[in-house]
């Protein structure tokens, strides 16, 4: 399947869509109590379910629609100038993490739970954490190993998140046979 | 989904998009490129000014610096709590110069002109199979699939409301999903029979 057809693009702006109702959606607490902005549950999902090039371009598309002025972050944020923030790193390692995740999702065997599982903790908690760490030690010139002890605070909770893309890509299996969920 | 755009034009709604485009991306060089905070603050003074002169309606849109701000003064108290206020201070003034510059180009230029910018800049990228002229198409997808599954969220969130009393949070995401996704299958095959691809 061709990324440029119809069906891919429509496919590629559903889930970039979904990224950012996740973040028009007042606050999800998740089981604990444990308030997040759910909009990287968004990105580890497109990995998961759209494979890892459609995933990259879907990220990419919100990226774009924020550098043009949508307010498509949580809290109604968006803008250019969004990308000069300090947790800039986080916000650019979208399409790197969905992209990592639909390849793990692709590669590995197993049943779908843990496949997603361990998809949305390489894309959603690797490789987005790494690049916030970056972000935060160019941007807000912080010594790595402190920046690194800032983030580690928000893994919990990403990991919560990893369980929840977990289910649902288990309940999407069941509901919708048709998806395949490791087309690339 | 509200805009940022100022409706009332002022000076900076006539310069060309792409032209404000290219100063932002000058000013963002320059103010990464110095650590003096005579010249970092001097930088600051002039968005501020910037900012007055776009007049009144602009100060509607302070309300966005929020998170920024919140963001800026962790990171100065964090600096000066290990020793170096210095370092504090030249970060939180240059990022929060920068930002405050982004959400001037955002507040004065409209997303067509913008897009159309970024379809000039982005076409040398079809060599390497990336649809730019397509780009506009998924843009136009995505602001309608935002609308509809926010209006199919509601629902959700609504039919779970009367059936539990409570709001449906995280456990209506898994009927959500399935619900985007059978939408987007239908989306595409219509739009795979109307352009024929």
């Amino acid at each position: 399947m061709q990324s440029g057809s119809s069906r891919s693009i429509a496919h590629i702006a559903l889930f970039a869509a979904l990224v950012a109702v996740l973040g028009l959606i007042p606050k999800i607490d998740l089981p604990f109590g444990v308030p997040v902005t759910a909009q990287t549950l968004g990105v580890m999902l497109a990995g998961c379910l759209l494979g890892p090039k459609r995933a990259f371009l879907a990220m990419l598309l919100v990226l774009g629609g924020v550098a043009l002025g949508l307010p498509l972050l949580s809290g109604g944020r968006g803008g250019i100038g969004v990308f000069a923030s300090p947790t800039a790193g986080y916000l650019l390692a979208w399409p790197f993490g969905a992209l990592v995740a639909g390849a793990v999702m692709g590669l590995l065997p197993g049943p779908v739970w843990a496949r997603a599982f361990a998809a949305s903790a390489a894309g959603g908690i690797g490789v987005i954490h790494l690049s916030g760490i970056v972000g935060l030690t160019l941007l807000a010139r912080m010594e790595p190993t402190q920046a690194a002890l800032a983030d580690l605070a928000f893994v919990p909770g990403d990991l919560i998140k990893c369980a929840l893309v977990a289910a649902l890509a288990q309940s999407v299996a069941r509901g919708l046979p048709d998806w395949n969920l490791h087309r690339a | 989904m509200h805009s940022f755009y100022l409706e009332r034009p002022g000076w900076l709604h006539r310069v060309p998009a792409g032209v404000k485009l290219a100063g932002l991306s000058l000013a963002g060089t320059a103010l990464f490129m110095t650590a003096d905070q005579a010249l970092l603050g001097a930088a600051a003074l002039a968005v501020a000014a910037l900012y007055l002169s776009l007049g009144r309606e602009a100060g509607r849109a302070l309300g966005a610096f929020r998170g920024l701000a919140v963001a800026l003064l962790l990171i100065l108290l964090f600096h000066a709590l290990v020793g170096s206020w210095r370092d504090g201070a030249v970060t939180a003034l240059r990022l929060g110069s920068l930002s405050a510059l982004g959400m001037a180009l955002t507040l004065t230029t409209r997303f067509d002109d913008l897009l159309s910018v970024a379809e000039t800049l982005l076409r040398p990228l079809k060599l390497f199979g990336l649809p730019a002229e397509r780009m506009a198409l998924a843009f136009g997808l995505m602001l309608r699939f935002i609308e509809t599954f926010f209006a199919q969220w509601q629902r959700l969130d609504e039919a779970h409301r009367a059936r539990s009393g409570r709001a449906g949070g995280w456990r209506l995401l898994a009927p959500l999903a399935i619900q985007a996704l059978a939408a987007a299958d239908r989306a595409a095959e219509a739009l795979s029979a109307r352009l024929g691809r």
